[in-house]
This record gives structure tokens, sequence and C-alpha cells, in this order.
């Protein structure tokens, strides 16, 4: 796994009553650069167990001087999005695990279309800025809470003027999925970034309206749902005693059993783990069936029934 | 002899019915006349998705026109079939790929067992029927029939069959008698 970067938090804005956003430079040297589509996770210290939350990078990605993210506040936190509302300040020093891309816009799509679902908009100011400096065809369709989840609506209106599709859900405005979907160019690609009742609307129309898998691209990045406790034991015959509240695989890094890991939220591959016995919840949106009998991603998945599940870790 | 195993390349044609949703399907055909054109239009037509027909009049460049014509104006949701011999298939599928549909939008329904064969000594493109081994009908070379296939000639690859008589020299079994000769 890379280093993890050292920055301090530049600025901090309350953008709406539930949306924070930070801006990252460097403590030392340059940050690395970053594609649009990229994410970074940030490592969370002092929450009293290990926290670290995958969020979208939203600057200009030509620009190097800075790193900048947004973060809702979410209800049914774990902590990580409060930690990050009512810990952080200007000037604290954080660490990031450098950026890694897993939603890059297609580089030969003729037309890109963006759905956006509230806190969902923020891949997509980095994708608006790369494709203005390319020149690339596109159009937002974004779906928010007037004064909640409106983040950069007014930024966004200027920029893209007519490209840019609003729907206030305070106002009783609708994204009409199916509309969007069956009048779209043949060279378009998709991308939504949303909750995830959005992009299963919307992947599930686009496959009615005959969209093939290539054209649609979703990132859900979410923390893992918690559940029962479970155990995990080790090739070494060590067991783990896994809260409800903690991933496997935040229980595996408390231990010093580090994997490597890029979304914690069951969709890049990376800590694909293989396992021998105990019956495993399968959360993630990575393994086929004929992979989950043997292998789980810790990042999501977890036992049943407060069971054993013996890890070839 | 047997038939060289299936690679990576070769095709693999898979079945096009029940037919994948789509808002509107473009059927290009090599021969208008034949029943399968019928059948074709009227299975992709169930459901009441609008079906739209292009076939072959003889020339390949006044085609690839219409399919060109077609596509500028078509929307996502577009699915193209391609009904006729293995090499129009993929010189279609070439075509529409570079007017901007993906892979997962061409459907390929293969209507004779008739192969494409590229001589890879002299260049030469010839149909041929299923078999292991031919002779190449410009250079005369026995060439074995690989089951690697190029999408962009829409053919497969025919190679000298004998190692110990390479393209340009006498025929096979005379020249192995005399490397024979030689070594003993």
């Amino acid at each position: 796994m890379s280093e993890l970067l050292d920055v301090r938090v530049a600025s901090v804005r309350q953008l709406t009553p539930l949306v924070r956003e930070f801006t990252f430079e460097a403590v030392s040297g340059e940050l690395p650069g970053f594609s649009a589509g990229s994410h970074v996770q940030v490592h969370m210290p002092g929450t009293g167990r290990p926290l670290c939350n995958a969020y979208s990078l939203l600057s200009d990605p030509l620009q190097r001087q800075y790193y900048r993210i947004a973060v809702r506040l979410q209800e049914q936190s774990r902590g990580g999005s409060r930690f990050m509302h009512e810990q952080v300040k200007e000037g604290d020093v954080l660490r990031l695990s450098p950026p890694a891309n897993l939603f890059a816009p297609h580089s030969r799509a003729g037309h890109h279309l963006m759905i956006a679902g509230g806190i969902g908009i923020t891949p997509f100011m980095a994708y608006i800025a790369a494709l203005e400096q390319r020149g690339g065809s596109m159009e937002l369709h974004y779906a928010y809470r007037s004064g909640l989840t409106d983040t950069y609506l007014e930024e966004l209106a200027a920029r893209l003027g007519a490209a840019l599709h609003p729907y206030d859900g305070r106002a009783g405005q609708r994204l009409n999925i199916r509309q969007v979907l069956s009048d779209q160019p043949l060279g378009t690609h998709v991308y939504i970034c949303g909750p995830d009742s959005l992009i299963s609307d919307v992947c599930q129309t686009a496959d009615a309206l005959g969209w093939p898998a290539e054209r649609i691209h979703w990132e859900a990045f979410a923390a893992p749902e918690p559940g029962e406790p479970f155990v995990a034991e080790l090739a070494d015959g060590r067991t783990l005693a896994v809260p409800g509240d903690y991933s496997l695989l935040e229980a595996l890094e408390q231990a010093g059993v580090p994997v490597p890991n890029l979304c914690r939220g069951g969709v890049c591959g990376q800590c694909m783990t293989p396992y021998s016995a105990g019956e495993v919840d399968h959360r993630d949106l990575y393994l086929s069936d004929s992979e989950r009998a043997d292998h789980l991603m810790p990042c999501v998945s977890r036992g049943k029934g407060g069971c054993t599940v013996k890890l070839a870790l | 002899m047997t038939t060289a195993a299936a690679m990576l390349s070769t095709p693999v044609y898979r079945p096009v019915l029940p037919p994948l949703p789509a808002q509107h399907r473009l059927l290009v055909v090599q021969h208008l006349a034949l029943p399968e054109t019928a059948y074709w239009q009227q299975q992709l037509g169930e459901e009441g998705v609008p079906v739209s027909l292009i076939s072959l009049n003889g020339d390949m460049e006044q085609l690839f026109g219409s399919l060109q014509q077609r596509l500028s104006q078509a929307r996502v949701g577009t699915r193209l079939y391609i009904c006729g011999d293995e090499s129009f298939l993929w010189k279609v599928h070439q075509q529409a790929r570079q007017c901007g549909l993906l892979n997962g939008e061409i459907e390929l329904i293969r209507t004779a067992d008739s192969r494409e064969l590229y001589c890879v000594h002299c260049s030469t493109l010839q149909t041929i029927e299923p078999a292991p081994l031919v002779h190449c009908r410009q250079c005369g070379l026995q060439l074995m029939v690989r089951e690697h296939f190029s999408q962009r000639l829409g053919a497969y690859m025919g190679v000298c069959n004998d190692p110990f008589a390479p393209y340009g020299e006498a025929p096979a079994t005379v020249a192995s008698t005399s490397l024979e000769e030689q070594a003993s």
C-alpha cells in the first residue's frame, strides 16, 4: 500500500446545514496529482477506534496546490461524518491515503451524462473542471433538497448554463430518468453518484431501454452498515471479536493485520480475502456468486449470527 | 489431424433470441432475398420495437454509407443485428464500431458455415469450407487453419503446415525428405 499523506486543513466552510467543505494542503512537498473521479480515504484519529472514510476529490484536477472534499453529515453516522463536522478545524493535520480512481470519465465518450443525488455531486465537480478543459460535451442532472443538500448549485448554474438540470425534491421536482435516458446520442456514457436507490433506478431503467453495461458507470460510497457481532479466526489461530459497529476490515486493522484496500465500500475488490469456514453475509458489489463460496470483502461483509469466520490471513 | 483448439480471438456467437431490450433495432442483411431476412425482421419486431432494415446491394461502400447515416442520428438504446456469412459480419461490425456502437450493442447472426481464410504467406483472402488443412488458392502452400481470428480482416489465419518446407521453397513432402537426407 502507498504511504499516507500528511495534509493540513487549510480551510473549512459550512456550505449547507448538512454539508461541510474541507480544503487540504500538503504539510511538506507537493500533493500527488489526481484525475477526475478520484477519491481519498481520510483517516480519523482520536475517535477511539480505527475510522477511515472515502471521499471524492472535488477540486480541479489540474491545480496541484490543494485537495478539496465535501462531507455530508449522516444521521446514521458511525462517527466518521460527525468527526469531520465537529472535530476537524482549520490548521489541523490529517492523514490521507493517496488518491485512487474507480470512477473516471470514459475517454472515448462522445457525451457525458452525469446524474447526481445530493452529496453525490462531489466527483462531478472534478469531472466538470476536466471536461471544460478538454471541451467535452456534457450535461448534469442534479437532484437535491434546497437549503440542505443543494451544494454548489449556484456555481453549477453559472458554469453549466442550460446543461444543468436541477431537481429540488422539496419543491416536488422529480428527475424523469426514463425521459433523460431515452434521448441520448449514441456516444453517450452515463455516470451516477448518489444514494443506492438512485443508482439502482438509473441502472434498471438504462438496462430496460437497451443501454449496454459498458455505457453505465456508478459510484456509491457509503460507510459499512453495522450488523451483528461475530468472530474472525486468523490463520495463526488468533481470534478477533468483531463488534457490531466495526467492519471486519477495521477489526483486522486494529489487530495489526493490514489488508490492502481502496474504497472501503465493497466495490473496488482490493481487500478480497479468502476464507474457509463460517456463514458470511456478503454485502459487496464485487464478487461473483462462485467467488463468494471462498472469498469475502472484509470492508463491508460480516459473519452471520455470531458465527466464527475462518480467514486465510 | 484434429481441428486446432479455440483461442481467445476465436469468435463465439451467442444466441440472439430472446432479443435484449432496445428502443430501436437495426437489421443489416447480406442477402435480402434469403428467408432469414423475413424471419429476423419478424422476431426482432416483437414487443413493438421498431426494426429498420438495411441490405447489401452488392456494394459494401454504399452499405457502410447508409449504416453511418443511420447511426449518426441514433440514440443510445439502438441495437444492431448483422446477418450474413462470417466475413460479412465482421466487416460490418468494424464499421459499426467506428460509428460509435459498442460490442455490447452489436449482435451477430451467422448464416453460413463457410470461413474466410487469410494466407499469412501471400496475403490472399479466400473462402473455405470448414477443414483443418487447405491449399492456398494463390500460392499453393498447404495451410493449417489456425483458430486465431482477425476481426479486422474477418478471417482466420492460415499458416504453412510443414515447418520443414517454409514458404517459397519446394513443396512440403520433397523438402522434408531432402532435409532428412542431409541430416543422415
